[in-house]
């Protein structure tokens, strides 16, 4: 519930264990590809997601009502486990949920920027966060950026995001803002993290998830050919690059991929290190830095089974269902087949 | 037609003068025709290569859109699409082929850089940089398909314009043109053999009037003719 009180992980570990299992099997994956949009919603209707199904049903149909469903649904679960956890634990879990405070101040300064309604707005809001529904209905009732700034002060996007809000005003660009609250959520992933063989695996992963997503920047950069610093997009916090390292490497793929090739990551990252090579597109690869992440985090919640090792793990399988029924969903839609679907899912 | 005209040297001289300039303006406008025809053939085979490309990009921009939509989700492509509020501008001039003006369309701020497309970088993903980039690619092509497709419209119908011209020249103008050129003649012709009849007609009653009083002349003369001492 709050960073108050002692730490419960025995208990939020026996809810999340409850909740792992109702996860959607590999069976139940490859059935679902073989379904259409519709057929998905009613398979929806009878698993965890009846719930939401029902209520968004008279809202939004087809791959629609599909997504909007796993959204709110994920945003229930990860607000559960919020409410159950005590003390550190919380804020170890917090932490990571703040992905989506970002998100959703992302989407609300992009709805204020483009002009879209109130209700738009708040319909692709994940409120999954750390921020309750009121602050973030205050937020949408803004008028305009510089009020969702000033609002955010206090919290940990508070300060880059004043900063950037210069930029802003120059530029007439989103891009210095929603780097500035990625940027924010990514440097307070290890913030003030305290030792402890099992927070060190911990820690561990979240160097792993910064370290990823530096690579992938890097290679995005230097795959786009833009005359942009690498260093402006650095991530603090990661072990494979210096903010120095990642601005040569990123003018020199080939290196990059060296370097990758021989960090602790160039075993689970070799295959697709491999076809990055061989391939134009960088998407296979971004696959494969997902599914190491997946399984990083498995591991680290067979390891310490009564740490918050499963609960980041749990958080991350969700994740990946929503992504996997969404990717189902929206490739029936597309008219892909099962095959190039199954293709395109991380399942651990 | 033939029966409007005045059968006149000058009218004449006229519709010589038309022919000749008729005669110049077809083969001129035959010229033209098959040139505007030989600029058509090279305008269809680039237009059907940038149709050929632009099916292609749109096949691409499309599957790629709908990857990101399905790996990303729905709603995190249309907020990286809103991200960005600044539209491609075009600006069109204009060039000339034969006589025929076609537009020349110029396109700023299509493609854009990574740091271009109003999206933050840390957030996102490559799928999403790979359907904007598809999509800009596409966008190229739509402005290069218009100014190659209205080329050719317009092309056509300058084509169809001549050759409509051509024909009227052909079958229609010159035609009539010659048709009263030979009637006139025909008609001037007549009209000097007539003259000649009547002036041959003239002369020899002339003559027969002359040959007449010759004649009574001589007779008067026999008639008093003069007495003799031996009467």
């Amino acid at each position: 519930m709050s960073t108050a009180g002692s730490p419960n992980p025995e208990y939020v570990n026996a809810r999340v264990r409850a909740r792992r299992g109702a996860l959607f099997s590999d069976e139940e994956y490859r059935k679902l590809t073989r379904m259409g949009p519709a057929e998905i919603a009613r398979f929806m209707e009878e698993s965890a997601y009846e719930e939401e199904i029902n209520a968004l049903g008279s809202r939004y149909s087809g791959v629609d009502l599909v997504e909007y469903a796993l959204n709110r649904n994920l945003a229930k679960q990860f607000n559960d486990i919020l409410d159950w956890a005590e003390g550190w634990l919380y804020d170890l879990i917090a932490r990571y949920l703040r992905k989506f405070d970002a998100w959703n101040v992302k989407t609300i300064i992009r709805g204020i920027y483009a002009d879209i309604d109130r209700d738009s707005i708040d319909a692709d809001l994940i409120r999954a966060g750390e921020f309750d529904d009121r602050f973030l209905n205050r937020l949408l009732d803004a008028g305009t950026i510089e009020e969702v700034v000033t609002m955010l002060k206090g919290t940990i996007f508070g300060g880059s995001l004043a900063v950037a809000y210069e930029d802003y005003e120059n530029t007439d660009v989103l891009v210095p803002l929603e780097n500035a609250l990625d940027r924010a959520f990514y440097e307070n992933l290890l913030g003030g993290l305290r030792g402890g063989e099992s927070l060190a695996l911990y820690r561990e992963f979240l160097e792993a998830e910064i370290d990823f997503r530096n690579a992938r920047n890097a290679l995005r950069l230097a795959r786009s050919g833009a005359d942009i610093d690498p260093s402006e997009y650095y991530i603090e916090g990661g072990k494979l690059f210096s903010a120095a390292e990642l601005s040569q490497l990123a003018a020199n793929p080939e290196e990059l991929v060296t370097r990758i090739r021989e960090s602790t990551y160039g075993d689970e990252l070799s295959v697709a290190l491999n076809e990055l090579e061989d391939a134009d597109s960088l998407i296979s690869f971004e696959r494969a830095l997902e599914a190491a992440l997946l399984e990083y985090s498995d591991s680290l919640g067979s390891v310490f089974p009564l740490s918050v090792g499963p609960i980041i793990s749990y958080i991350l399988a969700k994740e990946r269902e929503v992504e996997n029924i969404r990717a189902i969903a929206r490739g029936r839609e597309a008219g892909l087949d099962g095959d190039e679907i199954e293709e395109e899912l991380v399942i651990l | 037609m033939a029966k409007d005209v005045k059968p006149t040297r000058k009218e004449l001289m006229e519709i010589e003068d038309r022919i000749d300039l008729s005669e110049r303006g077809h083969d001129t406008l035959e010229q033209k025709r098959d040139g505007l025809i030989m600029e058509f053939m090279d305008i269809l085979d680039q237009a059907q290569e940038v149709r050929g490309g632009l099916s292609e990009n749109y096949e691409d921009a499309q599957r790629k859109l709908n990857m990101a939509r399905a790996m990303e989700g729905d709603v995190a492509v249309r907020g990286a699409a809103a991200a960005l509020k600044e539209h491609p501008e075009i600006t069109t001039q204009s060039k000339n082929i034969m006589g025929v003006v076609v537009p020349v369309i110029e396109s700023s701020r299509v493609k854009k850089s990574l740091d271009q497309r109003g999206y933050g970088l840390l957030g996102t993903s490559a799928r999403i940089d790979e359907a904007a980039e598809a999509y800009e690619e596409l966008l190229e092509s739509i402005i290069l398909a218009a100014e190659v497709e209205t080329a050719m419209k317009k092309m056509l119908e300058e084509i169809e314009t001549t050759k409509r011209r051509v024909n009227a020249l052909e079958f229609k103008l010159l035609p009539d043109l010659y048709e009263n050129q030979e009637y006139i003649e025909q008609k001037l012709e007549e009209q000097e053999r007539e003259e000649i009849f009547r002036l041959k007609k003239i002369k020899a009653k002339k003559e027969e009037e002359e040959k007449a009083a010759k004649e009574a002349e001589a007779a008067e003369t026999s008639d008093v003719e003069p007495v003799t001492a031996d009467d």
